[in-house]
């Protein structure tokens, strides 16, 4: 009895720690196909970037691009509520509507976004990021794959700030900075 | 700006053969052209043609910042995208599958300058400040694209009774700005941003600083002390606005009594109910007035 007591025991504990194995890899596979975006503020003027406001910046651009991803891949506009807003929320919109009109999905995947504040306003109430990102961009028809590429491109950011979070106005790829 | 990949080599990479998939990658870009010739320039809201090569049928897709498309097409012909597909600046992507798929990219620029967005703050500033308003504006074509390219932009500030002031900034990586001080006098204080014939204007309300100067009168009545200021000012001689509150102090001894009054046209007025020989001052803001001494009367 005492050992079949002790073998459940030992049981549960390697069930659970099985399972607690199975939520790490899962967290660290889910941490790996999250966006990774540093920010350097050292350019930014001419206000300078106060370190909650970095940290905040980071923390919103890295949710944004995350629910960017999501909204193209699932087809869904829902993503993109709450990060974006104004012309990047109208055309990642527009764009979502037209992938589900002709069947296409596409996948921003392995991001990395090196971000630098260019220009915060005096009052605070804008930055420009310039942001040297490098991805894998995927496009599929249906589940054909009819493009795949690993890519560095670049994006001029505009973000505002709202109530409790910073939101992107303005996402617009450029050839170069 | 445009690059050619060829699909041939997705199974490589998928399957976690990379450094493969980016040599296969690499040999089919020298050996073979994707069957799309882009222009080398595109703008915003204009129709692009692209040039395919080879005869048969094919699909052809764009994905652009904002658009989608999927179409039936003949080799050989000319593939032709509206103006209406390409509003949005930024990368697109167009590829071909027949069999395989060939892909190209290419980006469209923004178009001239539509619209200015102009943010100013702030919307009420005091006199006499120095670099306390300022304004940021940034050049939008007419489909919301940021316009980058370097752009001359005039801003003015125009107050009553002075002359307008005028300055032009160029726009660095698609925005201009400028801070300046407030003047001298309260008033409205119109900006206004041009470029071209595109021009937007906001207003600034310069009002009165803290008061500076502050000088008392009163007297005792039956109902108490009847204190009240002379009209208060700023240091450059705006009036305060209705609402300013000065505090005045009534000290008997160790004995002290507070009365907080708003400033109505100019002029604060209260009743102290100290008795005895008490003296009285007043302050608001950071300034003080003079002490008013008012002998006991029951």
């Amino acid at each position: 009895m005492i050992s079949c007591q002790r073998n459940i025991r030992y049981q549960s504990r390697i069930g659970g720690s099985a399972i607690l194995v199975l939520l790490l890899v899962s967290s660290l596979s889910a941490a790996d196909n999250s966006p990774q975006v540093s920010l350097d503020v050292s350019k930014a003027s001419p206000r300078s970037v106060e370190p909650l406001t970095q940290r905040s910046i980071v923390r919103d651009y890295r949710f944004a691009w995350a629910n960017l991803d999501s909204a193209l891949q699932s087809n869904s506009a829902g993503p993109l509520n709450g990060l974006f807003a104004g012309t990047a929320h109208d055309w990642l919109k527009d764009a979502v509507t037209n992938q589900q009109r002709s069947g296409l999905t596409s996948r921003y995947l392995n991001q990395r976004h090196k971000v630098d504040a260019v220009f915060y306003a005096p009052a605070g109430d804008v930055i420009e990021l310039h942001d040297t990102a490098e991805y894998d961009f995927e496009i599929q028809d249906g589940n054909k794959t009819i493009h795949q590429e690993h890519t560095t491109a670049h994006y001029v950011v505009l973000m505002t700030p709202a109530a409790d979070r910073w939101v992107i106005r303005q996402l617009q790829a450029v050839p170069e900075f | 700006m445009s690059w050619s990949i060829n699909t041939a080599c997705k199974t490589l990479s998928t399957r976690g053969i990379p450094v493969a998939a980016f040599l296969c990658s690499a040999m089919l870009g020298i050996a073979q052209d994707a069957p799309l010739r882009l222009p080398s320039h595109a703008f915003a809201g204009q129709p692009v043609s692209i040039a395919t090569s080879g005869s048969g049928s094919a699909t052809f897709y764009l994905s652009g910042p904002s658009s989608s498309m999927k179409r039936d097409i003949q080799l050989g012909q000319n593939i032709d995208i509206t103006a209406k597909d390409v509003q949005s600046a930024g990368r697109y992507v167009a590829i071909i599958c027949s069999g395989e798929c060939s892909s190209a990219g290419f980006f469209v620029a923004p178009a001239e300058p539509a619209s200015l967005a102009f943010l100013v703050h702030p919307s009420r500033a005091p006199v006499g400040l120095n670099d306390v308003i300022s304004g940021v504006a940034f050049p939008f074509d007419q489909f919301h694209n940021l316009v980058l390219t370097p752009t001359m932009i005039q801003f003015q500030l125009a107050a009553k009774g002075t002359t307008p002031n005028s300055r032009a900034v160029e726009t660095h990586s698609g925005v201009a700005w400028f801070r300046t001080n407030s003047g001298k006098s309260a008033g409205p204080l119109q900006i206004t941003v041009s470029l071209s014939d595109v021009n937007a204007r906001r207003v600034v309300q310069q009002v009165a600083s803290d008061p500076c100067n502050l000088r008392i009168k009163g007297q005792r009545t039956v109902k108490g002390i009847q204190v009240e200021t002379e009209p208060v000012r700023d240091c450059s001689g705006n009036p305060v606005p209705d609402g300013t509150i000065v505090t005045f102090t009534a000290k008997n001894g160790d004995d002290v009594s507070f009365v907080d009054a708003p400033v109505k046209q100019d002029v604060a007025r209260a009743t102290l109910l100290a008795k005895g020989a008490v003296v009285v001052s007043a302050a608001s803001g950071v300034a003080t007035g003079n002490e008013l001494r008012i002998g006991g009367k029951e």
